[in-house]
């Protein structure tokens, strides 16, 4: 191909030395979710991945000459979210404002919206199966500049307290919200896997599953009384310099 | 490999741990009907989250009443549905949910017909306990009667209980509705205007008026029906005639009225807040057994008989205690049966409200009324 007689004499080097740069465009579609479900969570009425896009830049170290073996590591800038309708049944609830708190037991619809804009340095062991596919596992730690977790609960009612508290109706357009990303954790880490299918010489075709192993919301934050957990399925394309 | 592969592979990853489970049994325990044979109620059960009140019929023997209750799905009940006992004084009854985590003690009594005092003197409260961890005053008047000694207690309503929603562990006299001891005799019932807050906003409710009542406050409808919260009435005997007692005044600074449509408070300058004071005689039907915040004072409601109420001018200011005696004044061609007189078929309400549009939330925040030593003279 004509491109390979273009290629500036910087990045002959780094072949030589086993180096390989390439950069990423792709789109997360997942979520930020319990495992497994609560109890309290008896269906799930819609959920829309959103449009979360990421873009990101890694090296390669090749470790043998071969070019099996190697070693990814880059950065990633990307947005994790969803939106979500769940109907739920005595879901614990706490709303705080002005340091008044209202807690309870919410039975009803309950709508959440997650969106996180996050900095995250994956390093993955890479395998080279033939010239067209590498397969990769490795981690990830992120950290998220830009955070929020909201919603409201509509359609139901609220026992103030416990099961046994004042039932207050919602219905119509009474609806009461909540905010809780100020307790979103900034930093978070994972395992995440995946394989690259090479289209034409410098392009990849990407896929990879980025599973995160702490709890979205910082360990001090009891309101949501269940961990969730970011899963996220990044699809996207690759150029190879 | 292909990617509707790593696709399937993820959904069948995230679907194993992702099941919706099993649906948990009831943590609810609540009564959610009560029925006595023989059509012995003269008018529906009142049925709050810890007590129950059965309004029967005359003639009805209610040292041996065998109430039948229908619960939360699951939920039993003890002493069983169906038990005969003895409803002289209140008896109580717990309620424990299908999941067995919860229990509840309600008070179950028997309601004659007219067992409210003509007098009151607000110097009885109860303090109850939110779940928040705060405490509100709840107005009571005990009646004793003359020939048996039984003791009747009943309870003012107002509109505290949804207030406490939002006022965490605060104590009695954050609340709109609360006693004071700077009476015109003793102890009175104080009335304030209160901002709800970001949460009363969050649900269209940014005042509330402090109010107190003879009926029922239903919690249910605090936030999605606001007007039909406000339950008016009380079984009621005699024909009225006059409604008497004290009043102090003190209107907010800015009144602001609540435009629904586009969900905020408008200051309406050169606007006074106004007080209301009212009592209301009216009939009750099947269809409308009690009056509520959309018709308790509408003059084209058919189940009214006559209204006892502050006249335009006595709505306005009074910074220092004043008399008031209101006439009830009967509506044009209505009439007392007296058959139905006798058999509980009319009721009494007796309304106070520190803004006279509290229940359209709109009003001067700090708006203040006193009330005392009040009165329903009959005829």
């Amino acid at each position: 191909m004509a491109a390979q007689t273009d290629r500036p004499s910087s990045i002959d080097k780094s072949i030589a030395l086993g180096l390989e740069y390439e950069v990423n465009a792709g789109i997360n579609l997942g979520g930020a979710s319990p495992l497994p479900l609560p109890v309290e969570i008896r269906e799930i009425n819609s959920y829309m991945p959103l449009l979360n896009m990421q873009i990101g830049a890694n090296v390669i170290k090749w470790l043998d000459r071969e070019h099996k073996w190697g070693i990814k590591a880059g950065l990633r800038l990307e947005v994790k979210g969803m939106e979500t309708k769940a109907t739920v049944k005595n879901y614990g609830m706490e709303i705080i404002q002005n340091d008044k708190k209202l807690s309870g037991k919410w039975t009803g619809h309950v709508q959440t919206r997650y969106s996180s804009q996050q900095l995250a340095f994956p390093v993955v062991g890479l395998y080279r199966i033939n010239k067209r596919w590498d397969i990769n596992f490795g981690a990830y730690v992120a950290y998220a500049f830009k955070n929020s977790f909201d919603g409201y609960v509509y359609d139901g009612y609220l026992r103030e307290g416990n099961p046994t508290g004042n039932k207050v109706t919602f219905e119509d357009d009474a609806q009461a919200t909540y905010d809780f990303g100020d307790n979103l954790r900034r930093f978070q880490w994972g395992l995440q896997c995946g394989g690259a299918w090479k289209a034409l010489n410098r392009l990849s075709v990407n896929a990879n599953i980025t599973w995160g192993l702490n709890d979205i919301f910082e360990s001090s934050f009891k309101t949501v009384s269940f961990n969730m957990y970011p899963i996220y399925l990044n699809i996207g394309f690759g150029y190879i310099f | 490999m292909k990617i509707s592969h790593w696709i399937l592979a993820l959904s069948i990853m995230i679907s194993a741990v992702s099941c919706i489970q099993k649906e948990a049994p009831n943590a609810e325990c609540d009564i959610l009907t009560v029925t006595l044979p023989d059509d012995d109620l003269n008018r529906s059960p009142i049925i709050e989250n810890d007590r129950v009140t059965m309004i029967v019929k005359n003639h009805v023997n209610i040292s041996e009443l065998a109430p039948e209750f229908q619960l939360t799905p699951g939920a039993t009940i003890a002493p069983p549905s169906g038990t005969m006992r003895d409803f002289t004084y209140p008896q109580t009854y717990v309620v424990t949910s299908e999941d067995g985590e919860w229990n509840k003690t309600y008070t179950v009594s028997v309601q004659r017909n007219n067992i409210i005092n003509l007098k009151y003197s607000f110097e009885d409260v109860k303090t109850v306990q939110t779940l928040q961890g705060g405490s509100y005053d709840e107005f009571l008047s005990v009646t004793e009667d003359e020939q048996t000694h039984r003791r009747d207690t009943m309870f003012w309503a107002s509109g505290n209980p949804g207030f406490a929603l939002t006022n965490g562990k605060n104590g009695p006299s954050t609340y709109p509705t609360f006693q004071t001891s700077d009476g015109k005799v003793g102890n009175c019932v104080e009335l304030i205007t209160r901002s709800t807050g970001p949460w009363g906003l969050m649900v269209s409710k940014p005042i509330a008026a402090g109010n107190l009542f003879i009926g029922k406050f239903d919690m249910n409808n605090a936030v999605a029906k606001p007007l039909q919260a406000t339950r008016f009435g009380t079984p009621f005997t005699s024909v009225p005639r006059y409604f008497s007692g004290y009043y102090r005044y003190t209107p907010g600074e800015t009144y602001q009225n609540w435009n629904e449509s586009a969900k905020k408070l408008e200051t309406v300058p050169g606007k006074l807040d106004e007080c209301n004071i009212y009592s209301v005689f009216f009939e009750s039907t099947d269809d409308m057994e009690y009056l509520d915040g959309s018709n308790v004072l509408s003059p084209d409601n058919p189940n009214i008989i006559a209204v006892a109420r502050l006249s335009d001018s006595q709505r306005q200011a009074t910074p220092d205690w004043t008399h008031f005696q209101l006439p009830f004044v009967f509506r044009p061609g209505k009439e007392i049966d007296p058959d139905k007189l006798a058999n509980g078929h009319y009721s009494l309400t007796i309304v106070m409200s520190s803004s006279a549009d509290g229940d359209f939330f709109s009003g001067a925040v700090g708006s203040m009324l006193l009330v005392d030593e009040i009165e329903i003279t009959c005829q």
